[in-house]
């Protein structure tokens, strides 16, 4: 039918939904301009930003995770590990950054590693496997600092990442628009992507395709697990200190931001441009509300209710082919054949 | 003649923009078997869900004893005395088999104690009356989906039903099981009750019914009583056009040996001891009850539950298959029994359901040629005639009969060497399953090596070169093709009388 | 017996972990601290009660934390404006049930689903309060303190009925009608409305249910202490649940019972004064609740496995 083939199967519905984000996102910015005069400035794009990294880094990889119908609640809790542990190589290893960072980062994997191996090698739930090992990465954070220690004083060059400029934008900003880029192309132009979604709609379906669902699951949560360690770099960076708390309630943010996207958490459906609106209108309506003069609780309010909107626009057709794939069980409701 | 037990009057229902049922009139009396008959998408399904209560229709009436009545949820459909056995049964699998039964029988008021002596024990004389050895206590996901059927007529015997529906309840049992569920059926009739039959397969509609209504296109086309129409009658009311042969003749010499299997066999799923061998341009059926092990063998060579004894070569070779994967790079193509869960992925188009098989052959480095994908599945739409909306059009969108083809031309894109189908006409209308025959000819012709599981005898009987008799986990016999019915059932049950079914 | 494998699994696992302590750190046997521990844990157990509900009933509710804390402040103002414990208690269970009331309408009504549903309320609460009471805490009055009573006798009470709550409950799962409904319902809904019961209606009473049962948990927590902080009840959703899980209640719906429940929460709660006494630092506890719950799921996984699909 059309020029370019779709993407997913319901790409019409999520398409409209995004246009919708978009709209949002842009009234959220040309209200907030004209009540803060010092809202539209670069400063201040450049502050959302590199206040959005982190979050936003943990939402891009939730993307492909819930698309395939699974959750990972541990990625805050797995940051705040990271961030610990690359603040002990540092101080007590006497570990170089580069060589720390290094470090945290395969840690980083071989956490995501253990997520993968017990939801796929075990096929256990998602859901309480990421909520066991949410609760294992914060404890083993708190048991390494001893619940107070805190990391500070890295060197300049390292804070740099995260506080000074690289080519005119914040230096994360580069690392945030190469991931964002990478996880675009590897979930719409890529059979990791396709997997992805199609073991999202039906696991058992994606098997019996030849499908290596295993593998492309583990994947997902694997690469979870090492861009997590990669926010927790970047968050040590910008606060210039690594304590066990770092990232709490992260993965919530980051659930938030993308449904808000129009990612279905019945898996199947979903974008990652969504995920960015659902980003840039979170982290906008955060920093937009200081400027308005509001209490800044208002954000959390807002971002409630924008997400419950957002659902029960989005919600309706999935429903229907929720029904549909519950009905599997029943005889389908006929549709009449066309004449023979 | 008493007012009627159920009279349907006119009833139309439309899902969105799709007219289901379109005036139909409908009659059951008491003890009578009346079987509905018609293509997929007919609107059998439909006419069955408003008499539960399922759906709501959009006009029309229904009358109970000649009393009409206003709307029918599934509530009051069961206060009435209506129940249904689904083709796949509707029950609890987490819960209990006396629980599962419970549900339906005691009212729903929430206050009420549960009495859980009188619960196993009316679930255990329920059991007994149909002659089912099944544990009370039993949980449902444990049981074989027979036994799950006999769980549902339970039910509906325990709650008096008056009005019995029934959905393609011998889908899944074989002919042993089958005649057990035709006694109970006559039994139910002789007292009063009245049964909607719903089937494909027209020898039972002919043995059992007393009287056929035809739907076609969501209207029906005529009610007759069995003893005054012949086949070729109501195949011509369904299709509105006669069928002149059903099975397409043989026409091909079978080659060199494909597939072998040695001594094959996976303990967890009771399959063992499975010596065969497929060669090209051959159809091997493999026949025998539900719980013989046919599916659990086509696991075994797909790799979806690989063999944990035994060997499977290829062409000679020793293939080692540990999973789906695997089995596809072997030149090994699956299509599964339950289409809607595992042959399709309903909610994606129908091109992206094609490639699915074949992603590194044509996504090289893992990159999406759109292109490429829409060009093939034009191709294999036109092919197969698969009637959809096009490559973009999703799964759910096709008919049964429709969505069987793309899971057909998944496997074909990848040229498969051997192609298992299981049930592959299961639920498909008559003309589908005329083309998917000539289409499995055709690819024997070709030279690729077919393994037709299926439960139609005819159908094994009229496809096959050679009929492969399963039971008791393991391939007991093999007959040569266009053998008679007799002897394939008699090696599917085992010589003599059988006491009960053997798992 | 296969039947109640979990509940029996996680009742030994707890009773060893009783034992070992028993040889290990006899200290931790002293009634008083015993006492107060299951004090503490008294308002989890409701909420986890509550929780396993809807767990049952195939549905997550991850706001009980915010409604734990808005019901708080709001019974804490209540008793600051004088108001007897006797309207109190009605008051807070009917601000928990309102909260409740309100997933429930989302959930059952627009049939959203309810992991994200609960987690817009569980923010849109939590923020609202922070909103109005900028982290305020609410000074009580001081012979709300255990009911003007003594520790020892307020504890008890306190103790007494969050036991009696499970015990209903746990009855009403097993013998009511209502309670085989939830299971149903959990088991496959569409089955059930075939069935003629009412899955909508089921579930939304689930959700009014934990709100009440949440609201009731604050009244527990609030006679403990001379003061309301309006953050209480951060993490009490992921505690509750992993409570649950450990139980062995199903996260699949249609499985599970309180008496695991009720075991799986003393075990985790055992974990920390364990830890005490074993001289090892408090702060492994949350690492090894993780394990635990990573052990629960794992025996599950096991055990699915060797029963087969």
């Amino acid at each position: 039918m059309s020029q370019t083939p779709s993407q997913s199967g319901s790409s019409k519905g999520a398409l409209r939904h995004e246009w919708v984000l978009l709209m949002v996102v842009a009234l959220e910015w040309l209200y907030f301009n004209s009540v803060g005069p010092r809202f539209g400035t670069l400063e201040n794009s450049f502050d959302i930003l590199r206040h959005s990294v982190e979050i936003g880094l943990l939402a891009l990889v939730m993307t492909p995770i819930i698309i395939s119908g699974g959750i990972d609640l541990s990625l805050g809790s797995l940051l705040g590990l990271c961030a610990v542990v690359f603040g002990k190589l540092w101080r007590d290893g006497g570990f170089s950054p580069a060589a720390a960072a290094t470090c945290t980062l395969a840690l980083g994997a071989v956490a995501g590693g253990l997520n993968a191996s017990l939801i796929t090698w075990l096929r256990l739930p998602p859901l309480i496997v990421t909520l066991g090992t949410y609760s294992l990465f914060r404890g083993l954070a708190e048991a390494i600092t001893h619940g107070a220690d805190t990391f500070t004083n890295f060197p300049d060059a390292f804070l740099a990442l995260g506080q000074e400029r690289f080519l005119g934008v914040p230096t994360q900003a580069h690392l945030f628009i190469l991931v964002a880029g990478v996880m675009w192309l590897l979930l719409h132009r890529t059979t990791l992507g396709r997997t992805v979604r199609a073991i999202g709609f039906s696991p058992e379906g994606a098997r019996h395709a030849g499908l290596p669902v295993g593998r492309r699951l583990a994947s997902v949560y694997v690469l979870a697990g090492l861009i997590a360690a990669l926010a927790a770099i970047i968050y040590t960076a910008r606060l210039g200190q690594a304590r066990a708390d770092a990232g709490t309630g992260y993965e919530l943010f980051a659930i938030t931001a993308v449904v808000l996207g129009g990612t279905s958490i019945f898996g199947g459906i979903g974008t990652l441009h969504g995920t960015l609106l659902g980003i840039a209108a979170i982290a906008i309506l955060n920093n937009g509300l200081v400027h308005a003069r509001l209490p800044r609780e208002a954000a959390g309010v807002l971002t409630g209710a924008l997400l419950l909107l957002a659902l029960s626009g989005t919600v309706i057709p999935q429903l229907w082919n929720a029904r549909r794939a519950r009905r599997r069980r029943h005889p389908a409701p006929a549709s009449p054949s066309s004449p023979p | 003649m008493s007012a009627p037990l159920l009279q349907l009057r006119q009833l139309t229902k439309s899902f969105g923009g799709a007219r289901a049922l379109r005036g139909v009139d409908f009659e059951l009396h008491a003890g009578e078997v009346h079987a509905l008959l018609g293509e997929n998408g007919a609107g059998k399904s439909t006419l069955i869900k408003i008499v539960t209560g399922a759906h709501q229709p959009d006009s029309g009436s229904i009358a109970l004893d000649g009393h009409r009545v206003g709307t029918l949820d599934p509530a009051t459909a069961h206060a009435l005395g209506i129940a249904c056995i689904y083709q796949q049964p509707a029950l609890f699998p987490a819960l209990s088999v006396m629980e599962n039964i419970a549900l339906r029988l005691e009212p729903v008021s929430p206050g009420r104690r549960v009495d859980w002596r009188q619960r196993r024990d009316r679930a255990a004389a329920l059991l007994q009356r149909l002659g089912a050895n099944i544990q009370p206590d039993a949980t449902v996901s444990t049981l074989s989906m027979p036994a799950q059927q006999l769980v549902e007529i339970a039910c509906a015997l325990g709650a008096g039903a008056r009005i019995l529906l029934m959905d393609e309840p011998t889908a899944s049992l074989t002919q042993s099981e089958q005649l057990r569920l035709f006694a109970v059926i006559r039994e139910l009739r002789r007292n009063g009750v009245g049964i909607i039959y719903i089937s494909h397969r027209l020898e039972e509609i002919f043995s059992l019914a007393d009287r056929v209504t035809v739907l076609r296109d969501g209207q029906s086309v005529g009610t007759h009583a069995t003893s005054a129409i012949d086949e070729p009658a109501l195949i011509r009311l369904m299709v509105g056009r006669e069928l002149t042969q059903i099975y397409p003749p043989a026409g091909s010499v079978p080659g060199r040996v494909i597939l072998a299997a040695r001594e094959l066999g996976h303990a967890a799923s009771g399959v063992h001891h499975v010596s065969f061998e497929v060669r090209a341009g051959e159809v091997l059926g493999l026949a025998g009850m539900v719980g013989a092990g046919r599916t659990e063998l086509a696991r075994i060579l797909f790799g979806l539950t690989p063999a944990d004894a035994g060997e499977i070569l290829l062409e000679g070779k020793r293939a080692a298959i540990r999973s789906p994967r695997e089995a596809v790079a072997e030149g090994i193509g699956y299509v599964p029994e339950d289409r809607r869960r595992h042959g399709v992925i309903l909610e994606m188009p129908v091109a992206e359901n094609m490639t699915m098989a074949i992603h590194p052959r044509i996504f090289p480095g893992g990159w999406l040629r759109f292109g490429r994908e829409r060009a093939l599945a034009l191709d294999y739409i036109r092919a197969l005639d698969v009637k959809c909306a096009g490559p973009e059009a999703v799964g759910s969108s096709l008919s049964g009969g429709n969505q069987q083809k793309v899971s057909l031309a998944r496997w074909l894109v990848t040229k498969p060497r051997v192609l298992i189908l299981d049930e592959p006409t299961q639920g498909v209308d008559v003309a589908a399953k005329g083309e998917i025959h000539r289409l499995v000819r055709r690819l024997t012709q070709e030279g690729m090596a077919v393994v037709l599981i299926s439960s139609d005898l005819t159908e094994v009987i009229g496809m096959c070169d050679r009929i492969g008799v399963m039971r008791g986990g393991t391939l007991v016999s093999i007959l040569p093709g266009r053998t008679d019915a007799h002897a394939v059932m008699a090696a599917a049950l085992g010589q003599g009388p059988m006491a009960g079914g053997s798992a | 017996m296969s039947r109640h494998f979990r509940e029996i699994s996680v009742v030994a696992a707890l009773a060893l972990v009783l034992i070992g302590l028993a040889f290990a750190a006899p200290g931790f046997f002293q009634p008083q601290p015993l006492l107060s521990l299951v004090t503490r844990e008294a308002p989890t157990l409701v909420v986890a009660s509550g929780m396993a509900l809807v767990i049952i009933c195939r549905q997550i509710d991850i706001s009980v934390g915010s409604q734990f804390a808005v019901c708080g402040v709001l019974t804490g103002l209540l008793a600051s404006l004088g108001w007897p414990v006797a309207t109190l208690v009605p008051a807070a269970i009917a601000a928990g049930a309102v909260l409740g009331a309100v997933n429930g309408t989302l959930v059952a009504g627009l049939q959203l689903p309810s992991i994200v549903v609960t987690l817009a309320t569980m923010v849109t609460w939590r923020e609202a309060l922070r909103w109005w009471r900028q982290g305020e805490f609410v000074d009580l009055p001081v012979k709300l303190q255990w009911l003007g009573l003594s520790q020892r006798t307020g504890q008890w009470l306190l103790v007494a009925t969050a036991l009696m709550v499970l015990v209903v409950l746990a009855l009403g799962l097993r013998h009511l009608a209502a309670g085989r409904h939830c299971y149903a319902v959990g088991a496959d809904a569409e089955a059930a409305r075939l069935a003629g019961l009412r899955p909508r209606r089921v579930t939304f009473l689930a959700f009014v249910l934990v709100g009440a049962l949440t609201g009731l948990a604050t009244i527990l927590n609030v006679l403990q202490s001379p003061q309301v902080d309006p953050k209480s009840g951060t993490g009490l959703e992921l505690k509750t649940i992993a409570a649950v899980v450990v139980g062995g209640v199903s996260i699949a719906g249609g499985r599970g019972s309180l008496w695991g429940v009720f075991a799986g929460l003393l075990l985790l709660a055992c974990v920390s004064p364990a830890l005490t006494h074993l001289r090892v630092e408090a702060y492994w506890e949350k690492a090894i609740q993780g394990l635990i719950i990573l052990l629960a799921v794992l025996a599950d996984g096991v055990r699915m496995r060797k029963t087969g699909p």
